[in-house]
């Protein structure tokens, strides 16, 4: 059992800068002010005296802070024995945590992060992540990782839900600058989250061949003109700058796109029938898609293309340049 | 050039073998740990480490190609996993976690196996290699594998060996009887290319030297080209390897070259840019391919081919230079003919083996 006292302490005693067993992230909840306004301090925070005579606070940092934003002071708390060990400590604020509600992504960052100083990775995968709801995968731990070093509108996004944790992984390998500078490209236009981070592939691709930073790139003319233009809706303009920075990316496939389409076009194919390349132009499996009605409507649509296979310039539509 | 690890870790069950015996006798003064059983999630130290095991499963194997392109038809000899040479683009990363060395000491079973192979198989021809996922004569100098495998191929009737090698371990192939029946083949690529992308492998000029050795001593040799890459002006950068190549080595004792443009499973990608951040070898723009790899824009692949293909028979017009894994549409554009047309891909090569 832990062995805690109730005491009656003044919040100058709680040393606010110590945030070795702080997990909790995010804004105070409206509804716990609500509720500390009206009824009071319903469940005691849990403190535990260091040697510097200071308290540390290992559960209830929300609702201290609170009490401290109404001005509620001496309070009623439980203290700690001394003799309970850092990774108990930490361990018991996390447990206090996750028995009440589910976590965000940054909040589950830090319980890895501290427990890591504590825990041998093997332990930490296993115990910790299922507890989280996460995949016990020592890549992901490691992913997990690098979140609390995010700056903090980044984590205060990603605390509310507005930026997928995925994408914090992704920019946590970039320099500090090129995270914010993806960051607010991310908050102005509606990307998926799919697309958000084939778009951080794309611009650090870009920049790596270009010699470029994805800063550089973002802020380019180019994709600024598309950014910062009020004609049509966000997420046209959204797709218009994926497309334009794909084919910045790769050129080719791009020329090769546009050839096809100027070929097919030119070829005449009648109405209703579609030529269709290989996914990348790989391999040499063509598709014709054929609309109709009827078997008149078929037979007609069959002729006309049996026709056109038969010209050089159908042929040559498959090959490279 | 000097590849053997710090440190060997040997399972106790092959300590007799004749390989273990030469290992220990060739390289003195290496800390050696006997252990009952390597383990598969053994901490892997950078190439550091020669773990030397019993290997319990099947020695030879057809090279894993796909149905989607055309594959040669080569077969591998299984003796050994992993390289220290460092390329930054080695598929071998992907394929083996661990970075650690390892040999298969049962070599006596595998020469069975080998032997066995041979005699039930019923192709024509075979050519069998152990350069797939290892470099075939990184650790020769200690292993002296050439010295068993080289006369036994000699004896062979049907079959070929290739040796494709990054380093300059040649030395001693001079005094062995090969009988023709060994092939010495090297990987290119320009110098630039070699000093930022293959950091520990021999120079351009030491292995078109070791390959002009080979040649005296009745050795015929292959090149490989692979991988290909595109880099801002690499055009010149091949155009000068080819000229070298032809300086250095007889063009008439070549057996083959192949062409193959970089290419590699999606996985790969990530621990590339983690192990190596500054390569540019990922700048180029890929597509998934018809077997899930990653590889150039097929119009860039025909290009690069149809380039090296111009200057190679430039050369030496009867020079046998095919593709690696690629589409009959590939070969077409940039050959002017199908492996089909000239009888398959693996019939080609099968006549350059046994000419």
């Amino acid at each position: 059992m832990v062995e805690k006292e109730s005491y009656s302490i003044q919040l100058e005693e709680v040393d606010w800068n110590d945030t070795s067993c702080l997990i909790t992230y995010g804004p105070l909840p409206d509804k716990l002010i609500l509720s500390i306004q009206t009824v009071g301090l319903i469940q005691k925070p849990l403190l535990q005296r260091k040697s510097n005579g200071l308290l540390r606070i290992i559960c209830g940092s929300r609702r201290l802070a609170v009490c401290q934003q109404l001005g509620l002071d001496p309070l009623s708390c439980e203290v700690l024995s001394t003799s309970t060990s850092p990774v108990a400590s930490l361990r018991m604020a996390i447990y206090d945590n996750i028995a009440q509600r589910g976590l965000n992504p940054v909040e589950k960052s830090l319980v890895l992060t501290k427990m890591a100083q504590h825990l041998d990775q093997p332990q930490l995968v296993q115990e910790f992540m299922p507890l989280l709801d996460l995949e016990p995968s020592d890549t992901l731990c490691g992913r997990y990782k690098k979140l609390p070093a995010l700056e903090e509108p980044i984590l205060d996004a990603i605390a509310r839900g507005t930026l997928h944790e995925r994408i914090g992984f992704v920019l946590s390998a970039l320099e500090q600058g090129d995270r914010l500078a993806f960051f607010n490209f991310f908050a102005e236009l509606p990307f998926s989250v799919s697309v958000q981070e084939e778009l951080v592939e794309t611009v650090v691709g870009i920049g790596g061949r270009d010699n470029l930073t994805p800063t550089q790139i973002l802020d380019s003319e180019e994709v600024n003109d598309l950014r910062r233009a009020h004609k049509g809706p966000a997420r046209q303009r959204a797709q218009q700058i994926r497309k334009q920075l794909q084919a910045r990316r790769a050129p080719r496939l791009t020329a090769r796109k546009e050839r096809f389409a100027r070929e097919a076009r030119d070829l005449g194919l009648p109405s209703g029938v579609r030529l269709i390349p290989p996914p990348y132009f790989e391999g040499p499996k063509w598709s014709l898609e054929f609309t109709f009605v009827g078997d008149e409507g078929l037979a007609v649509r069959l002729r006309n293309v049996a026709r056109l296979a038969e010209q050089a310039r159908f042929q040559r539509i498959m090959e490279s340049e | 050039m000097m590849y053997l690890p710090q440190r060997l870790v040997i399972e106790k069950e092959v300590g007799d073998s004749p390989l273990v015996k030469r290992i220990l006798t060739t390289s003195p003064g290496i800390p050696v740990d006997w252990v009952d059983r390597v383990q598969e999630d053994t901490v892997s130290e950078n190439g550091t480490v020669l773990e030397i095991v019993r290997f319990r499963g099947r020695f030879v194997k057809p090279c894993p190609g796909t149905r989607s392109y055309n594959c040669c038809g080569y077969q591998i000899l299984n003796f050994g996993i992993q390289c220290n040479l460092g390329c930054t683009y080695c598929i071998l990363q992907a394929y083996f976690p661990n970075s650690n060395l390892r040999l298969f000491a049962n070599t006596t079973e595998m020469m069975q196996e080998l032997g066995e192979h041979l005699l039930n198989s019923p192709k024509p021809v075979h050519r069998i290699g152990t350069g797939e996922f290892t470099d075939s004569l990184l650790l020769d100098p200690w292993t002296r594998m050439s010295e068993v495998l080289v006369p036994f191929f000699a004896r062979q009737s049907k079959a070929v060996l290739e040796l494709k090698t990054k380093t300059t371990n040649v030395d001693l192939l001079e005094s062995l009887e090969h009988g023709g029946h060994t092939i010495v083949a090297w990987s290119l690529n320009p110098s630039e290319v070699i000093a930022k992308e293959e950091t520990g492998a021999a120079t351009l000029e030491e292995r078109l030297g070791a390959a002009k050795r080979c040649q005296e001593w009745g050795y015929r040799v292959a090149f490989h080209f692979d991988p290909l890459l595109a880099y801002p002006g690499w055009q010149q950068g091949y155009q000068e390897v080819v000229d070298r190549l032809f300086s250095a080595v007889d063009p008439g004792g070549i057996a083959w070259i192949s062409l193959g443009t970089l290419r590699f499973m999606p996985s790969l990608k990530t621990v590339i840019q983690q192990r190596y951040p500054n390569t540019s070898i990922l700048d180029e723009e890929f597509i998934p391919g018809l077997d899930g790899k990653l590889r150039y824009f097929r119009d860039l692949r025909v290009e690069m081919y149809a380039y090296l293909n111009e200057l190679l028979l430039g050369i030496q017009k009867d020079l046998c230079v095919y593709l690696c894994m690629e589409s009959d549409d590939v070969w077409r554009q940039a050959f002017g003919f199908t492996p089909a047309e000239r009888g398959g891909l693996s019939a080609m090569l099968d006549r350059r083996a046994f000419p």
